[in-house]
């Protein structure tokens, strides 16, 4: 018997986010199809996310909307998720892996009681009618293989290990709940409330983007960096850097990759003038392909990278941003 | 203001990884057992809060197995903190992370805090599970993911950003609160040589299994198994580039993206 799935999508600027079209993807094939697929959005400003849910392999779409929801804590998106799956035939509940919704996970699978994982880039049904996960730990640097019973699972995607979901006809109904009898907001003194929030804007950040470049201290000088961010700007990519360039104060923490920074996982990790200590590693080793250009052929970054350019990175890294441009038709 | 901090001991990042023979679980020996970064940003974020506001007082807890727990508590009263307390996991029992907040819920009873820190996740499990569970079963609001946390005395609230995917929201909330700490944005301090002889005789205060278990209530843990760990196969070095000149180096690379990795159309 296949699960009944739930998958709580996510709109970035009124459009259906990447990881949203990933879950989908993997609800339908743990569906298959028997099993239904139930597709929610909650926020405000959902027409264009929730139409295209509709037509990515879901059975109905399910839209909570309301003002006071753009800025929902964790708790109330917790209340709304649950007066959707408590009576409801639904047995395993995706969560896509971005840093608001994945805490979700805990909640959910604390109020039910179900067995939960976040990070999944792997997930398949069982015999017994349960789920096994596979999700990276330690920076990458091992898979842990999880299996998941009882009746309700919870598992919170990473991003990007997923192809998105291919458009179906015809398009599911889609039906808009009323506002919500939660907290919203609205309240007189709102116990919290959301001041300011700031876009990160210039390209992808680096937890969301497909591809990073990041520099180190092979730059020699601060600005010497923009060769970093005109390749990363060629490749539509996040910029980050390693911990040298990070304390040295060239560019500020929040570039960093690396244990004491940001874990990534991107479908291809260029890495400029970075040696490869350990502490970098561990941030970056689960990217797919992994590219170096370093002068020192000795450097461990040569180690775990796929493909490597020995040479002059002011030289090399001009040369392959004006290639990118060209087979990408920017120039 | 009474601060309670969650705290991980977990191998350290150089430590060598190495399943056991059925892969079940990763080989103890040899693994050096630190405090988990993101819990360093957290214990920071505590102390700063601390020397912030007066009469204030700092409790780190953790749930685990000897000797590594109670040497991670040692660690983070080194550090500053005030109290600890150590809730005995038996050595070899499952690490479930919602048997932790439960375990974990059971504690704080015992403690009256106005605000609960946390890594955001663990550095090991990267699961980041226990924070909103236990937020959930103490019915308070939770944020993961924050830098900066401040006290504001004159409105009784705390004004802190938390980091999001594409950019960061400035959040004020009133307590009690469940905060999960980004790594490593507060650049944590380290413990001095006294402090660390100091700590050695400090007094940990002990919640024996025992003492929790019959406190849980009727729950499934275990629903959530661990199989195995597998390593990933070992990468056998980047193949190297030939090259004459840098366009002939940018456009072969570009070549192999493009048609052997498919990274990029």
């Amino acid at each position: 018997m296949r699960p009944s799935v739930l998958v709580v999508g996510e709109a970035v600027h009124g459009q259906l986010s990447g990881p949203s079209r990933e879950a989908l993807n993997v609800a339908r094939s743990l569906a298959g199809s028997e099993g239904r697929v139930t597709g929610l959005l909650i926020g405000h400003g959902l027409a264009a996310a929730s139409a295209e849910m509709a037509t990515l392999g879901t059975d109905r779409v399910r839209v909570v909307e309301d003002a006071a929801l753009t800025s929902a804590t964790c708790s109330t998106l917790a209340a709304i998720v649950r007066a959707e799956v408590e009576g409801a035939q639904v047995s395993v509940v995706l969560l896509t892996g971005s840093v608001r919704y994945r805490e979700l996970a805990g909640r959910l699978a604390a109020r039910w009681d179900a067995s939960v994982a976040t990070g999944a880039t792997e997930l398949s049904p069982t015999e017994g009618g349960g789920l096994r996960v596979a999700r990276p730990v330690f920076g990458g640097r091992a898979t842990e293989e999880l299996d998941l019973g009882g009746p309700r699972c919870v598992v919170a995607l990473r991003p990007h290990a997923f192809p998105p979901a291919s458009t179906t006809a015809p398009a599911a109904p889609v039906e808009r709940r009323a506002s919500p009898p939660f907290p919203t907001g609205n309240a007189p003194a709102p116990k919290v409330s959301a001041l300011e929030s700031t876009e990160v804007t210039g390209g992808p950040s680096l937890g969301d983007a497909t591809i990073v470049v990041s520099g180190g201290r092979g730059l020699r000088a601060p600005e010497n960096f923009r060769l970093v961010e005109e390749l990363a700007a060629s490749l539509g990519a996040a910029v980050g850097a390693s911990r040298a360039v990070t304390d040295a104060g060239w560019r500020p923490g929040s570039y960093q990759v690396g244990q004491t920074g940001r874990s990534v996982a991107p479908q291809l990790y260029v890495a400029v003038g970075i040696s490869g200590a350990i502490q970098h590693v561990v941030g970056m080793v689960s990217s797919r392909v992994i590219v170096a250009i370093n002068s020192d052929a000795q450097a461990p970054i040569f180690r775990v990278a796929d493909y490597g350019i020995v040479g002059d990175l002011f030289a090399i890294v001009p040369a392959l941003t004006k290639e990118i441009r060209k087979v990408r038709g920017l120039s | 203001m009474e601060i309670v901090v969650l705290v991980k001991p977990v191998p350290d990042a150089e430590s060598r990884l190495r399943p056991n023979a059925g892969g079940t679980e990763l080989d103890g020996e040899g693994i050096k057992w630190v405090l988990s970064g993101y819990d360093e940003s957290a214990v920071e974020q505590a102390l700063l809060l601390k020397a912030a506001v007066p009469g204030s007082s700092v409790r780190c807890i953790s749930f685990g197995p000897a000797p590594r727990t109670e040497e991670v508590l040692r660690a983070s009263v080194a550090l500053g903190c005030d109290r600890a307390t150590w809730v005995e996991r038996p050595v070899g029992m499952p690490a479930d992370p919602l048997l932790c907040a439960r375990v974990l819920r059971e504690a704080l009873r015992k403690y009256p805090h106005d605000l609960i820190l946390a890594g955001k996740q663990a550095g090991d499990d990267e699961e980041g599970i226990v924070p909103s569970a236990l937020a959930e079963l103490l019915g308070v609001e939770s944020f993961g993911s924050v830098v900066d946390l401040r006290w504001h005395a004159e409105e009784k609230r705390f004004r802190f950003q938390c980091v999001l995917d594409s950019g960061s929201e400035k959040v004020e909330a009133a307590g009690p609160l469940l905060i999960g700490l980004q790594q490593a944005w507060n650049d944590p301090r380290t413990a001095t040589l006294p402090n660390i002889l100091r700590s050695r005789k400090a007094t940990i205060d002990r919640l024996p299994w025992s003492d929790v278990a019959p406190l849980l209530g009727a729950f499934s843990a275990g629903r959530t198994t661990s199989q195995r760990f597998r390593l990933p196969p070992p990468r056998t070095g980047a193949r190297l580039i030939d090259y004459q000149s840098p366009e002939e180096a940018a456009e072969k690379l570009v070549k192999i993206l493009r048609e052997e990795a498919k990274v990029f159309p």
